[in-house]
């Protein structure tokens, strides 16, 4: 049978605080620093302490067949060094292990790559570094945020040194072809891993949904479905947010039990194992077949393209405005506005501002504001003062 | 099948307007006419104004044979919005003191009574004359009609609708287009006030209340204690309408109240936002289009926060008047303390113009793209306004989806809900 890659995202955001108009030109802190330490305290106490724990027994108990992949933001990594150094500890802990794989991203989980070159560069170079420096891990794979994808981005990549990008799967990109296999980018320079977004959202979504026709889901149902897919050369690509467990989902809902069940079941097949993406990479195949997203996609909503974060008048203004101001930002080239400049490019802001998901139960469990005026309307007004702090050269 | 018979009972009506009630009115009799039998009777009608399938019968012309019903044809409501004579003296076009008037006698022979209402007062110091009177002829004159259920408007019709029902055992619905609690607050619940008893006993008697909103809703049942069971929220709605823009280039941006200045509408509140925001923002002028009992007041908050040249008082606005502000206005601005709902928002938003409207307001319900707060929240009324004078993407956002917002608001759909409520009482 086909190998098992899970994956999982780890992001938290500096959300911004409450910035009223007249806080321009007088008040230069951001951040929303009581609400960002209590999410980022919750999260860790529901979700990733939790998990951490449960993924490394799993890995103990198996005796090294079991392996995962995280992503984790630089936004995130951050905070939990400032505020969660347990959370770092548990997650070297399952570093030493030699069964977890850490992958590269936007330091910022930001939009450069669809705005600015220049500064996806730094951003991905900068969280090379942080994961270098605190988790001690390399490696050769990357994934964009929230699995943003265009062909392009494959250049990008291969100019960096990068082997393989993870990216969302459906026919649109795959064509005929079976999603459970390595694909290779328009240029062949770079191996794609498209996500199986039917069984990931088995786990990821429908598993709380008690209208869904599976449910309650069991860890051996889950298992014979996986087991079903034969090509032994293939994989199956479940990427989901890790807060998945215990946060999205909560641990009432059973999450925690399925996923402990879940490596004996799909091991009870002999065949069956688990690969981490650079495990994958290490497969020899002649000609894989070609991974295709002329325009931009992700793994959001159902339309699987960027419309969350790029739809609206006020997504462009914004986006427009903070992408303009990297002549300037690069100029002054002071490592503190470089870094406000990068927390404020984080794509959270400006999903916040969509309105055609406003009401998309998703979507409103993600933001803190109560419309995506309010959400523009804060952005704006700390915008603003940022440009002011800029244009006096502070 | 045969058309239910509506017995509608209103007060404000083309040409005679004051406020939202004539305007919600026509549009729904209008709408209700395509499905039900409508009589509407009110206390003047115009004969150059009528409705298809609709008769009206005004009290100015009661006793005159042949002249009670009046056939016309039907004008564009742009024509019946003139509002016809406004005197001077008419500062106050809904005196919010109708509440502790006296106890008056109805009116018996047809002169006085056709004279009663042959003012272009619709309210005015003899209201309550005017209510027993209508009480009192209406209620004869129903029981020489033909209906299967009472529909009445505001607590104005609410002494005749209730009489009606107990003569002839028909059923009553009330329509709450805004209650005396909305007008002048907690006050309205004191003993001596007649309007808050009037529509307390009206919801009470009535089979079925439609309020215009699920706001006015909740406040008929905080404040009146209203079971639940009784409601059915039907929401005003808007005619197309032609617009325009009128480019502005005073070099100030422009903001709208367009309204009574009256506890009701919020006007101190306004000028706390309008001083927070000129802090910051002077390239800035407030519009106000509006008379009522708080302009002196309303004025001198102005002088004291030393903002007067940031105002305009404009008055009370012919409808073409108040078009030609909308066209030009950038941000329409409503800090209503208790707005059951609203109709002007809509006309601002039909105009393009992006609407800041307190959270304490009707029509917040069907403007999902409106800013919002509450009405004593004046730091978030200016930094909603600045964000809409500064920040470009904003509004084009909110104009788009307004657009889609508006178009989904129709008297049809409004006058279809009526219906079912109608079918709810079997008739």
């Amino acid at each position: 049978m086909a190998a098992i890659c899970f994956y999982f995202q780890v992001h938290q955001p500096y959300r911004l605080k409450n910035y009223s108009f007249f806080k321009i030109g007088k008040d230069h802190a951001y951040e929303a620093t009581a609400q960002n330490v209590e999410i980022l305290n919750r999260v860790s106490d529901l979700c990733y302490l939790p998990a951490n724990a449960m993924m490394y027994k799993l890995i103990q108990e198996n005796e090294g067949r079991f392996k995962i992949t995280y992503s984790i933001t630089g936004t995130c990594i951050e905070q939990l060094h400032r505020h969660r150094p347990d959370v770092i500890d548990s997650f070297r802990r399952l570093a030493e292990t030699g069964c977890v794989e850490f992958l590269s991203e936007t330091y910022y989980h930001s939009l450069a790559s669809l705005y600015s070159p220049t500064e996806f560069v730094r951003q991905v170079k900068l969280h090379e570094k942080a994961m270098q420096n605190i988790l001690g891990v390399k490696t050769k794979v990357f994934r964009n945020t929230e699995l943003m994808y265009q062909n392009g981005l494959s250049d990008l990549l291969d100019e960096m040194g990068y082997k393989m990008v993870l990216a969302e799967g459906g026919r649109k990109f795959l064509g005929a072809e079976s999603a459970n296999q390595i694909f290779q980018s328009k240029n062949e320079k770079t191996k794609v891993l498209p996500r199986n977004f039917i069984l990931s959202d088995d786990i990821a979504f429908r598993f709380s949904d008690p209208t869904w026709s599976e449910y309650p889901l069991l860890a051996d149902t889950f298992a014979s479905w996986l087991h079903n897919v034969e090509d032994p050369n293939g994989c199956i690509n479940l990427f989901m947010d890790y807060e998945t467990f215990g946060e999205h989902r909560k641990q009432e809902t059973g999450i925690f039990d399925f996923m402990k069940h879940l490596p004996k079941q799909i091991l009870k097949d002999k065949k069956a194992h688990f690969a981490t993406p650079s495990d994958l990479l290490k497969i020899k195949k002649t000609k894989p077949p070609v991974y295709d997203s002329p325009a931009w996609s992700s793994w959001a909503d159902a339309d699987k393209d960027v419309s969350a974060w790029t739809e609206d008048h006020m997504q462009r203004d914004a986006l427009r405005k903070i992408y303009a101001l990297e002549p300037v930002v690069l100029k002054l080239g002071k490592p503190d506005i470089l870094d406000v400049w990068g927390k404020l490019q984080t794509s959270d802001h400006f999903y916040y501002m969509s309105t055609r998901y406003r009401n998309d139960a998703t979507h409103q469990s993600f933001t803190h504001y109560n419309s995506p005026y309010d959400a523009y309307l804060n952005f704006m007004n700390v915008l603003s003062d940022f440009q002011g702090i800029l244009s006096s050269g502070l | 099948m045969t058309k239910t018979k509506v017995l509608m009972l209103g007060w404000e009506f083309p040409p005679v307007l004051t406020g939202g009630l004539g305007t919600a009115c026509y549009g729904l009799v209008k709408a209700l006419s395509k499905y039900a039998d409508v009589q509407l009777i009110i206390p003047q009608a115009d004969r150059n104004q009528t409705l298809e399938n609709v008769s009206i019968k005004g009290l100015n012309y009661y006793g005159v044979t042949g002249e009670q019903s009046i056939e016309l044809p039907e004008l564009p409501l742009e024509e019946y919005a003139k509002v016809k004579k406004v005197p001077a003296e008419f500062s106050n076009p809904y005196p919010v003191g109708i509440g502790f008037a006296k106890e008056a006698k109805a009116l018996v022979s047809p002169e006085a009574i056709r004279a009663l209402y042959s003012t272009s007062e619709p309210y005015g110091p003899n209201i309550m004359q005017k209510v027993a009177t209508y009480a009192e002829v209406v209620s004869r004159m129903a029981l020489e009609m033909d209906f299967d259920v009472i529909h009445a408007h505001d607590w104005i019709t609410y002494p005749a609708a209730v009489k009606i029902k107990e003569m002839t055992g028909k059923p009553l619905v009330v329509h709450v287009h805004s209650l005396e609690t909305d007008r002048v607050g907690e006050k309205a619940k004191g003993d001596w006030n007649k309007v808050y008893e009037v529509e307390y006993k009206g919801m009470s008697k009535a089979d079925r209340v439609i309020p215009v909103s699920r706001y006015t809703q909740e406040c008929a049942m905080t404040h009146y204690n209203i079971p639940e069971e009784k409601f059915y929220p039907v929401h005003n709605a808007i005619d197309p309408a032609e617009t325009f823009r009128i480019p502005n280039n005073s070099g100030e941006k422009l903001v709208l109240f367009l309204g009574r200045v009256t506890f009701q509408k919020g006007p101190e509140f306004m000028v706390e936002t309008a001083w927070k925001l000129l802090q910051v923002y002077p390239k800035v002028m407030f519009f106000v289009a509006g008379v009522g009992d708080m302009m002196d007041e309303l004025k001198k908050k102005v002088l004291e926060r030393k903002i007067d040249h940031k105002f305009v008082f404009a008055g009370f606005l012919s409808k073409s008047n108040v078009k030609k502000v909308l066209a030009q206005a950038d941000v329409y601005f409503m800090p209503s303390v208790s707005e059951p709902f609203g109709l002007s928002a809509l006309e601002a938003a039909q105009f393009d113009v992006p609407c800041v409207i307190s959270k304490q307001s009707g029509v917040a319900e069907v403007l999902p793209n409106a800013l919002n707060a509450d009405f004593w929240d004046t730091e978030s009324f200016a930094n909603y306004i600045y964000g809409l004078l500064n920040y470009e993407g904003i509004r084009e956002d909110m104009i788009s989806k307004t657009r889609k917002d508006i178009a989904l608001l129709t008297w049809d759909d409004s006058a279809r809900d009526v219906m079912e409520v109608y079918e709810s009482l079997g008739v």
